[in-house]
């Protein structure tokens, strides 16, 4: 039984848990820590492909979160507030190490990091599925503004206007760095099956 | 259409909104219908990328920790209140009237270092003149005159029967405080500083009179 479950054996609910947490219940900013934390922790490993950095962040977008809790009036999801508030803890931190949020659309740092052009004959496909792990590695290798892109929309969700509102990049470019995103990613899952392939 | 062509639209085409000429062109080209298929395929296996760890135990232990110092968790209190809660801005109300006696207190020993006695017998209230009397005579070394206390309180209780038993209190502590300060002014009557330690315990006394008598005052 994961600690949530057992948190929640009481029958508390997350609304609850969240005026309870305006009290200063310890347990209750438990339980919400509990519920959230993998979905915001996934999120700041993939933006960053680093452990110990992701749970800092993760530490401060709880810590952010339970500071302003009691300005929560219950609009909006609870898991979305808190989501949006782990992205842009992210993408402050990313910003603070001077790492490119986004590159420009024609400047890529290494050419051979640029997805090739399907021309010519035709390569092997993917199957119907893809193996979680090699996905995570996959993404992991990215070069780091594709990763962002591609984290944001096709993992967490975000529309491409969100996306350039949050990154402060053009709508245009969201959609072209994950759409290179994606073309590295086919490169990156083709290579490592062939790779399998080729083992004995 | 060629495959060139295509693939520099395909972001759109990906986003959906597909013209008849690109239909066209996946149907008719193996390849880049086996491309839009396998990017299809990335960008909906890409959510099972959302909940893919768990942070070690020392990420809520830091939170935790932060929180408390922070006061934001609060343990809460042990068994039932004893007492019903005071909103917190009338738990210091007991501070007016002790603010009020030192303020006054001091205001009087101004006023009588620079004009005399008579002239703070005037602020007093007329109706009165017994405890006119009483209050002159208390500012005088002497023995502290219950009978002329019990005449405040009486005044005190017919007009403000809710503050008797705050100035009785205020009697009670500045005569204990006067039968110290002559107690040590007897035993050395030398001592400089303890003589001034009886004249400010009776300018006190005489300070609780004037707020007894001070209609203005509580």
């Amino acid at each position: 039984m994961t600690d949530a479950r057992k948190l929640q054996g009481d029958k508390l609910s997350e609304a609850e848990a969240i005026e309870r947490a305006k009290q200063g219940d310890a347990e209750a900013f438990q339980l919400l820590y509990e519920l959230h934390k993998r979905r915001v922790y996934s999120l700041c490993l993939r933006m960053t492909a680093n452990t110990a950095e992701a749970e800092d962040l993760t530490q401060e977008a709880f810590l952010q979160l339970f500071r302003k809790i009691a300005t929560f009036r219950g609009e909006s999801a609870f898991s979305t507030w808190l989501h949006r508030m782990a992205v842009n803890v992210v993408l402050m931190q990313l910003r603070k190490k001077s790492l490119p949020v986004v590159p420009l659309e024609e400047t890529l740092e290494n050419e051979e990091e640029a997805p090739k052009k399907e021309l010519g004959a035709q390569d092997p496909v993917l199957s119907g599925s893809i193996d979680r792990l090699r996905l995570h590695r996959a993404v992991d290798a990215l070069p780091p503004g594709y990763r962002r892109i591609f984290v944001l929309h096709d993992v967490e969700g975000y529309e491409h206007n969100e996306i350039a509102a949050m990154v402060g990049c053009s709508i245009g470019n969201s959609k072209s760095q994950l759409h290179k995103a994606r073309m590295k990613l086919r490169e990156s899952l083709k290579t490592s099956r062939a790779e399998k392939a080729a083992k004995p | 259409m060629n495959c060139a062509k295509f693939q520099e639209v395909l972001p759109e085409v990906l986003e959906g909104g597909r013209t008849a000429e690109q239909e066209s062109h996946l149907r008719s080209c193996p390849m880049c219908s086996s491309l839009v298929a396998d990017l299809d395929l990335i960008a909906r296996e890409a959510r099972q990328l959302q909940e893919v760890a768990d942070p070690s135990p020392r990420v809520w232990n830091s939170i935790e920790i932060s929180l408390r110092q922070e006061g934001i968790i609060r343990d809460p209190q042990l068994g039932p209140a004893l007492v019903p809660s005071i909103p917190r801005r009338w738990k210091l109300a007991w501070l007016a009237p002790v603010a009020a006696l030192v303020v006054v207190g001091f205001g009087i020993v101004v006023y009588q270092r620079g004009s005399g006695d008579a002239k703070f017998s005037a602020h007093l209230d007329t109706t009165n003149p017994s405890l006119v009397a009483n209050l002159q005579t208390s500012q005088k070394p002497s023995t502290v005159n219950n009978s002329e206390d019990d005449q405040l309180l009486a005044a005190v209780a017919s007009r403000s029967p809710a503050m008797q038993a705050q100035y009785a209190s205020n009697l009670q502590n500045v005569n204990a405080y006067i039968k110290d300060a002559e107690e040590s002014a007897q035993a050395d009557p030398n001592d400089e500083e303890a003589q001034q330690i009886v004249m400010d315990a009776y300018e006190q006394r005489a300070t609780v009179y004037e707020m007894a008598l001070d209609r203005s005052l509580p």
